[in-house]
């Protein structure tokens, strides 16, 4: 029983956490071609490279094998500190380990027809709009009834669905999108790693933040004649939008 | 065996203490067989508004650590010889209560009582987690102000997550709110928050609504529980309170502004607002 703990005795406690990281998306896994292209960005933002902490991103690699061991050092060399690997085959996932590094699944919720492949260059043109972007998501999560100050309710995967209120001090996250049927007071994150199709939807707008994608808004920031509105909020050009329903 | 009620809130001065003396003086007088225990050790302060400071010789963490018994700690009160009271140490802190000894104080008073009231600390800390891990009932007492509001929130979730009911995926404690120091005048005027806004955040089971009244402060000083006090509006609040918490039905008094008579009007020159 966590009672019986003496909080003399703990040494430390574990919390969630979600903090900025940089991603560093490969799409080449030759070391020299990342080391030129390193050089050119060190002398255009020598500010960013300051010991940074970057996930390397594998997922658009097929290569079964990577030079992982001097691409971290290549890293490294240009002030980059590489703290995880993100996709990859199970070669990857090893050799990850055995450098001391994380590794993370790769990340499927992202809709991948958002990001266009090099291939494909700019298709700007007039072609038929594509059906429309819908985030289906797995494993998503219904919690029902009130979600109280202090509490924190996630989907970790896929859309957050609360039947009841959201109160103030309370907090929702989601991969995907958050559908609160209820009053939302507290606050909500939706898109929590990134995707930014993601949404946030509500009765009776009250929130204390919001989030999609990591772009916010506070309370404050609220345009106060759409409180106590049912709302949607999406991300609409790095801008939260918050529009009425009905 | 007994029913266990926690008294809680989360914040401190909302009333506690005095609505757990209160209920438990007004279960006794119904002829249940109550004890009212003070869990806010090293701050004690149910024996004042109890009346029985006095006689205070062991504590409850004495009988936790084996140095009393139960009957040599238990109180009898006054008034009452229904009601029981089981007191703070003023001297120990919080860490002097363990678990394994709260759970046997409990089983043990549990198999001669109806009615166990457990005043609870303020904060969401080790001593209101203790107080609230095995009670089948909670009463929480919660004043017309936001943060007194948004406290209660907290300890609601604490009683549906860090319960030994939430634990065992038993049947949930019963929660029922109760809003004391209610002014409908200051209501009226937009000073405090009005009982459907607190209901409808909290979301749980209103069991009572204490008005604010001199008679509390009164009472606290002369160590005289308030629910004694039958001709003020808060003692009949407290009844009434009770009485919904046995189960009856009692319509709800004292939420909306009181006509004053002409005379009253005119000589008290509005000087209550």
């Amino acid at each position: 029983m966590s009672l019986n703990r003496d909080r003399a005795d703990t040494a430390f406690t574990f919390k969630g956490g979600m903090l900025p990281m940089t991603v560093m998306e490969l799409s080449s896994g030759d070391p020299e071609r990342i080391r030129a292209q390193l050089a050119g960005k060190v002398s255009q933002a020598p500010a960013f490279f300051q010991h940074t902490p970057v996930v390397l991103s594998v997922e658009q690699l097929d290569e079964p094998h990577l030079a992982l061991e001097r691409i971290c050092a290549v890293c490294r060399a240009h002030k980059l500190l590489p703290v995880a690997v993100r996709g990859g085959s199970d070669p990857v996932k090893q050799s990850a380990w055995a450098l001391g590094l994380g590794w993370f699944p790769p990340q499927e919720s992202r809709p991948r027809a958002v990001e266009p492949r090099p291939v494909e260059a700019p298709v700007e043109a007039e072609l038929p709009v594509p059906p429309p972007e819908v985030s289906v998501h797995a494993g998503g999560r219904i919690h029902r009834g009130t979600v109280r100050s202090g509490q924190q309710i996630s989907a970790s995967e896929g859309d957050l669905v609360v039947i009841g209120a959201v109160n103030p001090g309370a907090e929702v996250l989601a991969a995907g999108s958050v559908h609160v049927y209820g009053s939302l007071r507290g606050r909500a994150l939706a898109g929590i790693h990134g995707d930014r199709e993601a949404g946030i939807f509500c009765h009776d707008l009250h929130a204390e933040l919001l989030s999609v994608a990591g772009t916010y808004k506070r309370l404050e920031d609220i345009d106060p004649k759409i409180l106590g509105c049912s709302v949607q909020v999406q991300l609409k050009e790095d801008q939260l939008r918050i529009s009425a329903l009905n | 065996m007994a029913k266990i009620i926690v008294v809680t809130s989360g914040k401190g001065g909302v009333g506690k203490t005095t609505s757990a003396a209160a209920i438990a003086t007004g279960l006794a007088l119904r002829g249940n067989k109550t004890v009212v225990i003070d869990f806010d050790v090293g701050l004690r302060n149910l024996d004042l508004i109890m009346g029985c400071e006095r006689r205070v010789v062991y504590d409850l963490v004495n009988v936790i650590q084996g140095e009393a018994g139960l009957k040599q700690a238990m109180i009898r009160d006054k008034r009452s010889e229904n009601l029981h009271i089981l007191p703070a140490s003023q001297t120990r802190d919080k860490d002097a209560l363990t678990l394994e000894g709260v759970e046997k104080v409990l089983m043990d008073l549990s198999e001669e009582f109806d009615y166990i009231i457990c005043d609870s600390p303020a904060g969401i800390e080790r001593g209101a987690q203790l107080a609230l891990y095995f009670a089948d009932e909670a009463v929480v007492v919660t004043n017309p102000e936001v943060s007194s509001v948004r406290d209660s929130d907290r300890i609601l979730g604490l009683l549906s997550s860090k319960s030994r009911r939430a634990e065992q995926n038993r049947e949930p404690i019963k929660e029922h709110l109760l809003v004391t120091r209610y002014n409908p005048n200051r209501v009226d005027d937009g000073d405090m928050l009005n009982l459907d806004d607190i209901r409808e955040i909290l979301a749980i089971d209103l069991v009572g609504l204490i008005p604010e009244s001199e008679a509390v402060l009164r009472a606290s000083n002369q160590g005289v529980p308030v629910i004694h006090d039958d001709k003020s509006d808060a003692g009949q609040a407290y009844a009434d309170t009770v009485s919904r918490l046995m189960g009856e039905d009692v319509p709800l008094r004292f939420q909306s502004v009181q006509k004053r008579g002409l005379i009253a009007r005119m000589f008290g020159g509005g000087g209550r607002r």
